[in-house]
């Protein structure tokens, strides 16, 4: 009680642009979502200057040809067949500027698959490790396709809900996903084949979209990405994410002791829960109770009134730090015990 | 009490997961889809452990010959690369091998040697009831297409066409067969043990 009494300093107002991450956050993920729908059509771009006369293009074709040409002029230069060849792919396993980059998820499924290293693919997954070992779960809020889709349809569930069409939703353990990760690669061991490709929202979102562009049709992918969107409407606000995708028990695995953390400045908080009710992964920042699952997408820093919550760099949590100081909970707490030592 | 549920839980479905042999249950290959892999891809059971689905290969692939299946082939090859050579045939430029991130697709020169020791995608039959040069009538456009001429194939008299071991399948005769059906096909080298 008594450290809560104390006239602590006021912790001074976290970097102005913390709040704003989440605006950033949402147009990095609009910027992947546009390179992958716009990586089908520099390959069908590729195929017209490597295949065909110009003059023998559907007018359609002409037009993908044609914008595809102004827009890849700058990495294009004379050799659009082979220099356009430095980005290709998707968030499960891509090329960027030369770089070949995958997902730590195709690499521990690929692995139990065929029970061998073949070192060349591990090492594309060294970069996004590093960076998850750093910062968390980072990919779930800042990279995945997926996450653009499924904020989409959070944001139309919360107004359905509002109208009343659509119940709350139902919490689950956020340990199942971990359950579906163990299962996933006991799978992949026994069918001898990478059984996570089938069932990784961003992997299928990459591939309808490529699919959708080139083969002008989409696959199977699809139609379970349509059911997992169901899933989150109906059954369980962000349900895939928190509670039954394999990728995101993996970053939050590797993420556990991530050193860039968000922080509750308990002098600043008011208690007002705003940060507990939109966090998209169920946690509790007004506990600090982030947890290995925070994946720094700042939803809570852009909501927070009296800006309490900051970044940090330590590699854990802060236990609970109790009531924040600008709270009824603590002013009622130190009226107290002030008059307590009054009486003393 | 609860932890240790969920634990005990996962345990055990991971164990009905690997004790349950999928071999017997679900049809992995159908019999009379005939397609070929990428050029290099190695026997279909290890082709299948090695790729990852990531989609790069028909991305980068100039002709647009590698396309992806759907569940027709069996839930074992969905979104896995497959060649229709009548469709569209392999042109053997090698740059699925080059972006291939996980080996399925191994790295191989865009030299004739390398090609013909490494690929191995199947091997070109000529049915000499429908090939027009056996017939009498000189064709030969099979043997234009080959991109290994005199060595994968040779013609004869009339241009009557006969493949050689260096075969490596990539398709383009049959692409450019002048006959429906067509008088020289490419039957696909993959040694499986899945049941088909």
């Amino acid at each position: 009680m008594e450290q809560h009494v104390q006239k602590q300093p006021d912790s001074p107002v976290p970097f102005f642009l913390w709040r704003h991450l989440n605006t950033v956050r949402r147009l990095v993920l609009l910027l992947v979502f546009c390179l992958l729908i716009l990586l089908p059509y520099i390959s069908l771009y590729q195929n017209f200057v490597a295949g065909h006369a110009y003059d023998l293009l559907t007018p359609h074709e002409r037009r993908i040809y044609d914008v595809m040409e102004w827009l890849t002029a700058p990495i294009a230069r004379s050799d659009p067949a082979n220099n356009l060849n430095m980005i290709k792919g998707n968030t499960w396993s891509g090329t960027l500027f030369g770089l070949k980059l995958s997902d730590p998820l195709a690499v521990v499924g690929q692995v139990a698959a065929q029970f061998k290293l073949y070192w060349p693919f591990l090492l594309t997954a060294l970069l996004p490790v590093g960076l998850t070992l750093l910062l968390g779960r980072f990919y779930c809020g800042w990279i995945c396709p997926a996450t653009l889709l499924y904020e989409i349809n959070d944001a139309v569930r919360h107004r359905l809900v509002r109208l009343g069409i659509l119940a709350q939703g139902r919490r689950m353990d956020l340990r199942l996903k971990y359950g579906v990760l163990a299962v996933g690669v006991g799978l992949s061991t026994a069918l001898g084949t990478v059984v996570f490709s089938a069932i990784y929202p961003p992997l299928i979102v990459g591939r309808e979209i490529q699919y959708w562009v080139t083969a002008n049709g989409v696959g199977a992918g699809t139609t379970f990405f349509l059911l997992t969107l169901l899933f989150d409407l109906l059954v369980a606000r962000r349900g895939f994410c928190r509670y039954l995708c394999p990728g995101g028990a993996l970053y939050a695995l590797l993420g556990r002791y991530r050193l860039v953390r968000i922080q509750r400045l308990v002098n600043r908080c008011n208690d007002c829960t705003l940060c507990d009710k939109v966090c998209p992964f169920a946690l509790r920042p007004m506990r600090d109770a982030f947890g290995q699952e925070c994946n720094n997408c700042t939803a809570c820093m852009a909501v927070c009134p009296p800006r309490a919550l900051t970044f940090r760099l330590r590699i854990q949590d802060q236990p609970d730090q109790g009531p924040g100081h600008q709270g009824p909970a603590h002013r009622r707490a130190a009226v107290r015990v002030t008059a307590k030592g009054e009486v003393a | 009490m609860q932890r240790r549920r969920t634990f005990l839980q996962t345990l055990a479905l991971l164990l009905v997961s690997l004790g349950v042999d999928p071999a017997g249950a679900v049809p992995t290959a159908t019999r009379n889809l005939r397609y070929l892999r990428p050029p290099g891809a190695g026997p279909e059971e290890r082709f299948l452990t090695q790729c990852i689905r990531c989609g790069q290969c028909g991305q980068v692939c100039p002709n647009q010959a590698i396309r992806y299946f759907g569940l027709e082939n069996g839930p074992y090859s969905l979104d896995t690369p497959f060649i229709i050579p009548r469709e569209q045939a392999c042109i053997l430029c090698m740059k699925c091998g080059e972006i291939c991130p996980s080996g399925a697709i191994p790295r191989i020169a865009r030299e004739a040697e390398a090609i013909i020791a490494q690929v191995h995608m199947g091997q070109a039959v000529v049915d000499q009831q429908l090939c027009l040069s056996y017939q009498g009538k000189t064709c030969g456009v099979c043997y234009r297409a080959c991109p290994l001429p005199d060595v994968a194939l040779k013609v004869g008299l009339l241009e009557q066409p006969t493949v050689l071991e260096a075969c490596v399948g990539c398709g383009l005769c049959e692409r450019s067969c002048l006959q429906m059906p067509q008088a020289i096909r490419i039957f696909p080298h993959r040694q499986t043990s899945l049941p088909v």
